[in-house]
């Protein structure tokens, strides 16, 4: 019953997606310059701490606004044991070994933060969370012993293969490319097993799941450890791509652009998670390219169009809009305005479309069945 | 150790000093997180972004009334107007997000109320950074008066005096208007049960809507408060004293409003006092930032031991 959600719409397995997106980011290899490639990096890197988010806030129900956390423990793990520059560690571990380190060290760190809390409700954890990520940030600040503080730590170990090392661009996106691919199984397999019932049970409904035998506290802790080894892995191929690890990149805002990727794209579903990360990541880093400052400066004339009537509006009110920039400048303005913009789409897709754009399957089954309203909840 | 406590009698005054004038902010802005989740068990995540714009209202109505120049009785007049401009802005705001992002989701699933606080919260803080100051911060007219109270060991400043003086007035005032008015007892009804409430004849949506006001007025005094003490207010400026306001409620017992207001005293002593008792020991030294990451370790610990607060009584876990 799961199949078809509106009869007579036929819908492309996800393997199907998987291979799309796999075969998109390859031509993009292929045939773009750097400057695009690392686009698609960024994409791909975002859709991939998305996918680990998505195991926790989509499956599991669980509101994590630190997620930046467990970024920052992934960059940091190969950092302080992968750069001669580290304060507090002597010598290089080789790429290899410290990439699961940092995996294990999402986990390990998931879990610690996650046993106090997960028996708690809800809401808590969000909170909790959040107050998490801020202290790793400032830990990292103060501990300059480990971490060299604001002036952070550069020059990493990179990673190598035979007598080649992982050092451009493009090596790096097909790594991470490869990294998206492992993560997108793994979290599909999971959430077609016993396990990701469990979660969705405990999304629905934390005391029917309970009441059904599912041990809570454990699928929880369980989530919350492989949301977090994700976010890790992330990080730890972040580090050596941007080769710079301070804590000025471990803000707030890493937590807030990863949960509203996930959001807007769609809770649950791995392909509406890509689709976010490519509006939400890729479109305000495509609008700075000059190619498409050229392509926008095509439609100069609309902008003049429009500055026409914005000049009559200003003639005859008090008010002064002033004009609309050059298409040049539109990247910039939208980078710089993104975060008023999530702010809005994430209000919006919540009032009126609360599954998502590009809802999962079941959670759409969800949505579009009648419900009764909770009687006496919020 | 002992040295030291016993020849810095005024340092340890100062940080009690300064540990209640934090306090009495955090209080203020901690009321509107715990009787919004009282009636609608919901963490009012942009009420940070409500302190906000309270504090940048009373900043436009501080500076049109001359800014740094203004004297006499003029200063009165000014810091009273600025609080009714910021009651007033905020009221506004907290209103609006609740009819454009609470009320549509108020029978959806759990998280969908919350994370479209988050998106109100991002919005706000970014377009007034973003939209209007471009990452600058606006300075406050530092127009109180100089002078202080002396008191043994204490030195308190009338700034100081007068912050502590308003938020407690505002405290008071609050307190009769939920339990000695008719808005209040419907307020404290649906609280209890909205169901039954409505039952009684209670408008349950008025209630919830003045909730919301009540909660607004209290955290726009608290944003003039805070901007006379602190003069820099930014856009962002309402995340950490939000979080910490929070985590004030929770301490006290999230849903109880003297809860809130002993939270927020508590939290602020423990902040200022046990950072520096942290730094008497010997090899310790703890920079002013971890004043937040004793504020946060706290909520972990009270969250562990005692999540229905440290003077809470009423079961709230898995409420």
């Amino acid at each position: 019953m799961l199949e078809s959600v509106r009869p007579g719409v036929p819908r492309l397995p996800e393997w199907a997606h998987a291979l799309i997106f796999l075969i998109v980011g390859l031509l993009g290899w292929y045939f773009l310059d750097d400057t695009w490639v690392r686009m698609l990096f960024l994409v791909t890197l975002y859709a991939t701490l998305g996918m680990g988010l998505n195991v926790v806030v989509g499956l599991a129900g669980l509101l994590d606004l630190g997620f930046v956390a467990f970024f920052a423990t992934g960059a940091y793990v190969v950092a302080i044991w992968g750069a001669p520059i580290s304060p507090s560690v002597d010598g290089v571990v080789n790429y290899w070994v410290l990439l699961p380190m940092a995996v294990f060290a999402g986990a390990g760190i998931g879990m610690l933060l996650g046993l106090p809390v997960l028996p708690l409700r809800g809401d808590y954890l969000a909170i909790v969370t959040l107050g998490f990520g801020e202290i790793i940030r400032i830990l990292a600040l103060n501990m300059d012993d480990y971490t060299r503080g604001s002036s952070g730590i550069f020059a990493l170990a990179k990673p190598d293969y035979g007598a080649e090392t992982v050092d451009s661009v493009r090596e790096f996106f097909i790594m991470i490319l490869i990294a998206a691919m492992a993560v997108w199984f793994v979290t599909a397999r999971l959430r077609d097993s016993k396990v990701g019932r469990a979660w969705e049970a405990i999304r629905e409904d934390e005391d029917v799941a309970q009441g059904m035998g599912i041990n809570t506290v454990r699928y929880k802790l369980m989530a919350f450890a492989i949301g977090a080894s994700i976010g890790a892995l992330g990080g730890a191929i972040y580090a050596p791509f941007v080769d710079f690890v301070a804590p000025a990149q471990f803000s707030l805002i890493v937590s807030i652009n990863v949960l509203a990727l996930v959001i807007i794209g769609g809770m649950g579903n791995t392909t509406g998670v890509i689709a976010g990360s490519a509006m939400l990541i890729g479109v305000p880093e495509l609008l700075q390219f000059q190619e498409t400052a050229d392509v926008l400066a095509k439609f100069e004339w609309l902008r003049d169009g429009l500055n026409v009537f914005i000049d009559g509006f200003n003639a005859v009110s008090f008010a002064d809009l002033g004009k609309l920039p050059p298409s040049e400048e539109w990247g910039d303005k939208l980078a710089l305005y993104r975060f008023i913009v999530f702010g809005a789409l994430l209000v919006m897709v919540m009032v009126l479309r609360p599954s998502g754009l590009f809802p999962s399957r079941r959670r759409e089954l969800e949505f579009t069945a009648e419900e009764p309203a909770p009687a006496g909840s919020a | 150790m002992t040295v030291i406590f016993l020849t810095s009698a005024e340092f340890w005054a100062d940080q009690l000093v300064n540990g209640l004038t934090t306090g009495s902010i955090y209080a203020l802005i901690a009321l509107g997180y715990t009787m919004v989740y009282g009636v609608l068990q919901l963490i009012n995540f942009a009420h940070g972004e409500v302190f906000m714009i309270g504090s940048f209202a009373g900043y436009g109505v501080l500076v049109a009334m001359g800014g740094d120049d203004t004297s006499g009785a003029m200063i009165a007049l000014a810091l009273v107007l600025a609080m009714i401009a910021a009651s007033a802005a905020s009221m506004g705001t907290a209103l609006a997000i609740e009819r454009i992002a609470y009320r549509p989701l108020r029978n959806a699933p759990r998280l969908a109320p919350l994370i479209s606080a988050i998106g109100v919260s991002v919005f706000l803080s970014h377009l007034v950074d973003d939209g209007f100051l471009t990452g600058r911060s606006k300075y406050y007219p530092s127009i109180f008066p100089d002078g202080a109270l002396e008191l043994g060991p204490l030195t308190i400043s009338a700034l100081q005096i007068f912050l502590m003086g308003s938020s407690l007035a505002m405290m008071g005032g609050l307190w009769w208007v939920i339990q000695r008015t008719k808005l209040g007892r419907g307020i404290r009804a649906v609280a209890e049960s909205r169901d039954n409430a409505s039952l009684m004849g209670i408008d349950v949506n008025r209630a919830i809507v003045v909730t919301f006001a009540l909660g607004a007025i209290m955290a726009g005094v608290a944003g003039v408060l805070y901007g006379l003490f602190y003069s820099a207010i930014r856009g962002s400026m309402g995340f950490i004293p939000g979080v910490k306001a929070f985590t004030a409620a929770v301490l006290g017992g999230i849903g109880s409003v003297q809860g809130a207001v002993i939270g927020g005293y508590f939290l602020g002593l423990t902040e200022t006092v046990g950072r520096e008792l942290l730094n008497e020991i010997p090899g310790v030294s703890l920079p002013n930032q971890w004043k937040d990451v004793v504020a946060f370790s706290l909520l972990v610990l009270v969250l562990i031991f005692r999540p229905n607060g440290i003077f809470g009584q009423k079961e709230t876990k898995r409420a």
